[in-house]
């Protein structure tokens, strides 16, 4: 089966079904216009950067240049998290650059060593798109994961200190703070592995019917996939915690209060 | 002299601007019991949670059973002291659950044994042994600082640090916990209470609203 290609004009006239959307926001007065339309721009150049970037990389397929586009994409992930926790960029980027690597080198590689195993399995066409996949769940489970973490020890400062005056040790008081981050992060992907095929056809199978490939070889590769999702953003979202304790606790075990942006500590309260 | 469970000296702290403590003194000899009293902000509470190592003093220094106060060393230090907030928080579960996770940490796992006094601890707390099923989350104040009490003293620790700990119980259950404490004879508490009953509990009463001399310990009996 050979995959329709879309012309540019065609989908460059595709644009227009985005009226109905403006339209609605604008009918609604719903205060998202600006933020709409720099989401389309930036969608639009993003992905057309990309798609001229990718065929270069894969015309290429050079071990060294895949390997440096998938760090790039580590560092995009790790200060997009950040940012969306707003916490502070030199106390957790260096220890989130890590658990993102290993969260996502692991299921990447679990993929692409033992799954695929054929001499193209280690090529920019396999390992860029796979690691995407994994990295961009990974990157909403941190955000998620982080952001509960660090600011229930905020919200809940007086119960953390009774722990430690309990004789608890850091990893001990820490403990219930890491079990509620990780449940908060890890419901989504769970609920979407149990509802995938009936909700939504998921990305992926999408994708390789869309090549032409056959649904059985589809639903191998969703399978394997969310298998990766999920152990991948279990990693990271787990090692980003333990990772950021270090630079983000005093010698006593107290939360540092720079931890946060200026935003965030504005509006919390100093018990 | 007896030694001294806390000898705090020139104890000064700022808090977002604010001058909470300013050249603080205080000793607490061993098995002495000393209540502090003073104006709401005048820093009874925070010195506490300075004594916990839960805020840095701008200066000064704390010394705890002999030892400073740093960050290396308050991880031994809290495990020879108890602390018991005005509004304890208790992690969700029963209460007998809370008592199982705080017996669970590594430092206390060899006092477990001590779980055998609950029965009797509850009945000189006046509370019913049915309150061992009870969620947390369904607690009264006074039942929360009761367990909490319960708690620290199971703890079995050389300090106790308590912040009106009887501030929400009736006069009965309010003089049974002072009865309790009464009799700990080698135990050295540091109270916040603002009562008479405390006052007349502790061995000294430190007015922490009133100015302190230049002198290192002060002491009013």
């Amino acid at each position: 089966m050979h995959i329709i290609d879309i012309d540019f004009f065609h989908l460059a006239s595709g644009y227009l079904l985005l009226l109905l959307p403006l339209g609605i926001i604008l009918w609604l007065k719903v205060p998202l216009l600006n933020q709409t339309l720099i989401a389309i721009l930036r969608m639009s150049v993003q992905l057309v950067f990309v798609g001229f970037y990718l065929q270069f990389i894969f015309d290429l397929n050079n071990h060294w240049l895949t390997s440096a586009w998938i760090i790039v994409m580590i560092l995009v992930a790790d200060f997009s998290i950040v940012r969306g926790c707003q916490l502070r960029l030199r106390k957790v980027a260096t220890p989130l650059f890590l658990a993102l690597a290993v969260g996502t080198a692991i299921p990447l590689l679990y993929f692409v060593v033992f799954l695929l195993r054929g001499e193209n399995a280690l090529s920019a066409q396999y390992l860029i798109p796979l690691s995407g996949l994994i990295l961009g769940n990974c990157l909403r489970a941190d955000i998620i994961g982080l952001r509960t973490f660090y600011s229930d020890l905020k919200k809940y400062e007086k119960r953390f200190e009774s722990t430690l005056a309990q004789g608890a040790n850091l990893q001990e008081a820490l403990r219930p703070f890491i079990r509620d981050a990780c449940e908060a992060a890890l419901t989504p992907t769970i609920a979407a592995t149990a509802t995938i095929g009936l909700v939504a056809l998921p990305g992926v199978m999408t994708g390789v019917i869309l090549g032409g490939g056959d649904p059985m070889v589809a639903i191998k590769y969703q399978i394997a996939i969310m298998i990766a999702i999920l152990t991948g953003t279990a990693i990271t979202v787990v090692l980003a915690m333990h990772l950021t304790v270090r630079k983000n606790f005093s010698a006593g075990g107290v939360l540092h209060k720079d931890t946060f942006t200026a935003a965030k500590t504005g509006k919390s309260a100093t018990r | 002299m007896n030694k001294l469970a806390l000898e705090i000296e020139h104890l000064s702290l700022n808090l977002e601007g604010q001058q909470i403590l300013a050249g603080f003194n205080l000793c607490l000899p061993q098995g002495d019991k000393i209540t502090l009293t003073g104006r709401s902000g005048c820093g009874k509470s925070t010195l506490l949670r300075c004594i916990l190592g839960f805020i840095p003093p701008d200066t000064g220094s704390v010394k705890i059973l002999g030892q400073q106060l740093t960050g290396q060393s308050v991880w031994e230090l809290r495990t020879r002291m108890a602390y018991v907030a005005q509004e304890p928080e208790l992690s969700s579960g029963t209460v007998q659950a809370n008592l199982a996770e705080v017996f669970a940490f590594h430092n206390n796992r060899h006092l477990r044994k001590n779980l055998d006094r609950v029965p009797q601890l509850l009945e000189h707390l006046l509370l019913p042994h049915t309150i061992l099923q009870k969620e947390t989350s369904a607690l009264s104040g006074g039942e929360k600082q009761r367990i909490a009490i319960m708690v620290a003293l199971l703890l079995e620790r050389e300090i106790l640090l308590l912040d009106e700990v009887t501030s929400a119980l009736d006069q009965r259950a309010k003089d049974a916990v002072l009865a309790i404490l009464s009799r700990l004879e080698h135990i050295s508490i540091l109270a916040i209470g603002h009562e008479q009953d405390w006052s007349a509990f502790a061995d000294h009463v430190v007015d922490m609203s009133e100015p302190q001399g230049d002198t290192t310990c002060t002491l009013s009996t």
